[in-house]
């Protein structure tokens, strides 16, 4: 007889499998597209070289930065440990605490660490990093009408809008995931994703010059342990992402069925070559695309919320 | 709503998808900003008519649709496109950009306008027996988000190419609610199109042997 | 009689090839051979207004019968006035090339003109309409200026839009006859009007409101009518007579296949009320923009939305009355138009200006084609004896009768305005003697407010000022000095063309043949179902 893990037990194993492996999915997005580039790239595991590194360093706090500095990427690290409580990462069964909120409140919770983010950055009064939370809040208002639609289509299309049935109805039957406005939704969270996770052709996630800065802007002043948490906890969203993005929308098969351990651990690594596997696709748009000017950002805002809106027409009125 | 209840089936889910492209298509062609890659967009956009024409004659066994779908493959995937693309080769000028207003703004407006033109459409009692009905809807919108191009773009090319993905939008109408149509009434239509094509290069030519430019910002000697 | 809707079919298009193939001469000759044979067909048709040929494809009734008269009518006369009005320039291969092309178009723009009242079933009405569409848009862009340019692209794209509408408005027509009749159907006339009324309403509503904007945008209906005033004045003369003439009333008669359908199948009131909007709005513009345009073929232009306005408000009537004062002013309208832009061409001709001011002293060195002109802006100002003004009358008594006294109203005071600043701006430049100033200051397109119209000189005196105003005949701008026209007329034939026009608007107005009032009464007949 296996052993079975009690809920309380797997839901812990749920963020814990973001927290520790979000670095390496980081890690093994920017190997790949430096492969691609034709560089060898830093290794897959630089990104933990450099968490420690930056730990073990002193914190330097700018002359007139109050609290907020330091609470703000605190606050952060909090709210995305507090995401994958409500998103199915390995079970395909909702867990106790899953109940708690639904996909909005997800995404309220986000909103709030790119908030408490921002309002850090907005403390150092450094201006680039200043322009950057800025630009950040700015983006960020003009994509949720996007992300908003998209979780109205999800759940006109579902029936509810908790992130576990909405797994359950895609994999329900193929033919209902590859509905038209499944596929639009799909898309146009495809592109939210890819401005929040700071990817080109919104922000350059190499970039150096600070006037094309968006999210990375923001974390400029920050240094030693404060930094670390903001880079854990900026590694975490894009794994968060990637999981509403795979085992909510496209592809929630390869989670665990029961409490079995087994088939619990087993789901970890299925669960971590999709996100690498989302970590490819997006390194190959990286270099297949351009960065586009600051002032353009606007036309792919409107890309994506046309994209959604049109899901929501097809899912009202064609029920398909 | 009411519409959920219909279960979806593979060939609702098809048509679904190529009305939907044909509108995607519009508005990409509403935001591109070189003529050439509107021209593509437009051919592009009639191969999914054609596909649809094709989808609806093989789900219904209407042998005159096929007819149809060939000559919609013929005049407006190959010969529509070749005639414009020849006119623009001939001018030998690139008008990039003709946009009159942002494209982010663009977008939007003809979001809206489609919007209205979709529940518009959605509220009357039509009900399709070839293609699943909200694809009357789609292509409603897709026209007026055609209107929005001649209406919005500021070059000859772009409009003449609005009217036309105009034309493909009743295509698809009649697809929906007039699948039969008889041969000689839907080739009629065809060959007015092609006739219409033609006047549209050669009045296209006329401008630039005229202006020198393919921009209808110098259109706006008569008022009043 | 089929074969008559044959040969009216057939003979424009063999006058097409003759043009296409023959130099000038044959051309000019085909062409007033056709178009007098196919106005004598159309008089054959006024007696027995009802056959089919072509197995059903081709058909007149009463009503489609009152449109091709017109359209022959002006087919004839305008086949007349070109051949004294178009004498291009430019050297000997430009010029027969030129022709060529005229004379080709010509004719096959009256093919399809002729074409949209005799097919049946309304696709292949919208595919004659939309044949029309780029012909003409070609002959409007047969002149070589920036203008003719500008006006044919903006008239291709805007009229060839509104018809992608009434393409629209025929499928849906389409789907509402379906649910009836099932599919495989020809849009006959007569399987749809006998069925109509199981058409499910709402439906077929849409496809009426529809077919008002698509066919109402090349009719010229205000809000879409942005694009007639420049097509209309900036093609050659002969193309603008038949535009406006015979053009518009062809897409009214579009309008009119739908209200008959429509009217069987939700009742007349809801088509009425669109048509009223449409023609209200229409009017206002109309009636106002006529009282300040200076360019006399624009005038001309915005008569035409006027009129077409007044047919709407007509059709909007509750009575039959109305509905035969409507026919009739269709075609005392064609007549009264087709005559105006005979004038206009003959001063363009004779002093190579279409401002107002040109027309100036017009009367005096047009001895026949200036008064002529004079009277057929009368005939559209809807002075008696004319046809036009019977027809108004028909229409603003059968308004009166109608509960609708208030649009009436309306339609009266406007139509005097409208009425008002045309026979001011026209008959004050051709009566009265120019003097020096203001002829130059108005020739240079300055906005200097034009003299109160009993500010000119006392009719006995004007005599004396003739001979001074020889040389103040104005110019185009920047044209070089041209010698001081003589009095005389550019053509015979131009006045042949006018002679024609104006008799043709006195019979209508002073004593309409029996046979075509009984035509009226028909058509109207045929229209007044869903009381």
């Amino acid at each position: 007889m296996a052993v079975e893990l009690a809920p309380a037990e797997s839901q812990a194993l749920q963020v814990l499998t973001i927290v520790a492996l979000a670095p390496l999915v980081s890690g093994f997005t920017a190997h790949v597209e430096a492969r691609l580039q034709g560089r060898r790239g830093p290794r897959v595991l630089q990104v933990y070289y450099d968490l420690a590194k930056l730990f073990s360093k002193e914190t330097l706090v700018p002359e007139d930065a109050g609290w907020v500095f330091v609470a703000g990427p605190i606050v952060a690290f909090a709210c995305y440990l507090l995401v994958p409580l409500l998103i199915p990462v390995l079970t395909d069964f909702p867990l106790p605490l899953g109940y708690m909120g639904d996909i909005m409140g997800g995404g309220f919770i986000l909103g709030l660490a790119g908030f408490s983010v921002a309002l850090a950055a907005a403390e150092t009064n450094a201006p680039y990093a200043q322009l950057g939370g800025s630009r950040a809040m700015t983006f960020g208002a003009l994509i949720e009408p996007s992300i908003l639609f998209v979780t109205f289509t999800v759940a006109i299309i579902t029936g509810t809008d908790l992130p576990y049935f909405q797994a359950a109805a895609s994999r329900a039957s193929v033919a209902a995931a590859l509905r038209p406005a499944h596929l639009l939704a799909v898309l146009a969270f495809f592109l939210v994703v890819l401005n929040d996770t700071a990817r080109i052709p919104v922000e350059s996630p190499a970039s150096t010059t600070e006037f094309g800065m968006i999210d990375e802007g923001r974390t400029l002043e920050h240094s030693g342990p404060l930094f670390a948490v903001l880079r854990w906890g900026s590694s975490m969203k894009q794994l968060i992402l990637y999981v509403i993005l795979i085992n909510v929308f496209t592809a929630p098969w390869g989670l665990a069925g029961s409490e079995r351990i087994g088939s619990v651990l087993l789901a970890i690594p299925i669960f971590i070559g999709k996100a690498m596997a989302v970590g490819v696709i997006f390194a190959v748009i990286d270099n297949s695309f351009s960065k586009l000017r600051l002032f353009k950002i606007t036309e792919f805002m409107a890309a994506a919320f046309l994209i959604a809106m049109l899901a929501v027409l097809v899912s009202i009125l064609g029920g398909g | 709503m009411l519409a959920a209840v219909a279960r979806p089936t593979t060939f609702r889910d098809v048509a679904d998808a190529l009305t939907l492209l044909v509108l995607l298509t519009e508005f990409a062609m509403l935001r591109s900003s070189l003529p050439r890659s509107q021209v593509r967009l437009y051919a592009f956009q009639s191969l999914a008519v054609t596909a649809l024409a094709a989808l609806v004659a093989a789900r219904h066994g209407l042998g005159d649709l096929y007819v149809i779908a060939a000559l919609t493959l013929v005049l407006k995937v190959v010969l529509v496109p070749w005639i414009i693309l020849r006119v623009l080769r001939d001018a030998g000028t690139e008008v990039a950009g003709s946009h009159r207003l942002g494209v982010a703004t663009m977008v939007l407006i003809a979001l809206a306008v489609s919007i209205f033109g979709f529940f518009t459409i959605g509220s009357m009692p039509f009900h399709s027996s070839s293609l699943p009905t909200p694809a009357l809807g789609l292509s409603v919108a897709e026209i007026l988000v055609a209107f929005m191009i001649v209406v919005l773009r500021a070059d000859v090319v772009s409009q003449a190419a609005g009217f036309f993905s105009l034309e493909n939008g009743v295509s698809v109408v009649s697809l929906v609610v007039a699948s039969g149509l008889p041969l000689v009434v839907e080739t009629a239509f065809l060959f007015d199109l092609v006739v219409a094509v033609v006047v549209f290069g050669i009045l296209m030519r006329v401008h630039h042997r005229r202006t020198d430019t393919l921009s209808t910002g110098v259109l706006d000697r008569l008022r009043g | 009689m089929s074969w008559v809707l044959v040969v009216l079919l057939a003979a424009p298009l063999v006058s097409v090839v003759v043009c296409a193939v023959l130099p000038n001469r044959a051309a000019q000759g085909a062409t007033l051979v056709a178009g007098l044979l196919c106005f004598s067909l159309s008089i054959v048709l006024v007696g027995h207004p009802s056959s089919t040929a072509l197995s059903g494809w081709l058909m007149v009734d009463p009503l489609s019968t009152v449109f091709v008269v017109p359209t022959a009518f002006l087919y004839f006369t305008t086949a007349i006035f070109s051949v004294g009005y178009v004498h291009p320039a430019g050297d000997e291969v430009a010029r027969a090339r030129y022709l060529r092309r005229f004379w080709v178009g010509f004719n096959v723009f009256a093919w399809a003109m002729l074409m949209a009242p005799i097919v049946n079933g309304l696709p292949l009405l919208w595919v004659a309409v939309e044949i029309t569409t780029v012909v003409s848009a070609l002959l409007v862009a047969l002149e070589h200026t920036p203008g003719a340019t500008e006006a044919a692209w903006k008239y291709v794209l805007i009229a060839s839009m509104g018809l992608g509408i009434a393409l629209v408005a025929t499928v849906v027509m389409y789907y509402a006859g379906s649910a009836v009749l099932g599919s495989g159907l020809e849009l006959f006339y007569s399987r749809m009007l006998p069925a109509a009324g199981r058409f499910p309403p709402q439906i077929t509503e849409l496809a009426f409101v529809l077919a008002v904007l698509g066919f109402g945008t090349k009719m010229g209906l205000v809000p879409v009518h942005t694009w007639l005033p420049d097509a209309h004045s900036e093609a050659p003369t002969p193309v603008s007579a038949l535009l406006s003439g015979a053009l518009l009333a062809i897409c009214f008669y579009a309008i009119l296949r739908y209200y008959e359908i429509t009217e069987r199948a939700v009742g007349a009131a809801f088509p009425r009320e669109v048509l009223l909007a449409f023609g209200l709005a229409s009017l206002v513009l109309a009636a106002l923009v006529v009282a300040v345009q200076r360019d006399v073929k624009r005038l001309l232009a915005y008569s035409s939305v006027e009129h077409m306005g007044v047919l709407c408000i007509g059709m909007s009537f509750a009575a039959p009355l109305a509905v035969v004062g409507v026919l009739l002013h269709v075609l005392a309208h064609a007549a009264a138009k087709g005559t105006a832009f005979f004038g206009s061409g003959s001063v363009v001709r004779k002093f190579g200006s279409k401002d107002v001011a040109s027309l100036r002293a017009g009367i005096v060195f047009l001895p026949w084609s200036g008064p002529m002109l004079v009277l057929a802006v009368l005939a559209l100002s809807a002075m008696p004896p004319f046809g036009i003004f019977r027809s108004e009358f028909l229409i603003v008594a059968g308004g009166l009768r109608s509960p609708a006294d208030a649009a009436a109203a309306v339609l009266v005071a406007l139509v005097t305005l409208a009425a008002f600043g045309l026979t001011w701006y026209v008959g004050r430049t051709m009566m009265s003697p120019a003097s020096l100033g203001t002829t130059s200051s108005e020739a240079d397109g300055s906005p200097e407010p034009p003299p109160w119209p009993w500010g000119g000189l006392p009719a006995a005196e004007s005599e004396a000022v003739l001979a001074t105003a020889v040389v103040t005949v104005p110019r185009a701008q920047g044209e070089q000095e041209r010698p001081s026209p003589t009095r005389g007329e550019p053509s015979p034939w131009i006045v042949a063309a006018m002679i024609l026009g104006l008799a043709a608007l006195v019979v209508l107005g002073i004593h309409p043949p029996a046979a075509l009032g009984t035509l009226l009464h028909r058509a109207a007949a045929q229209l007044e179902v869903g009381r």
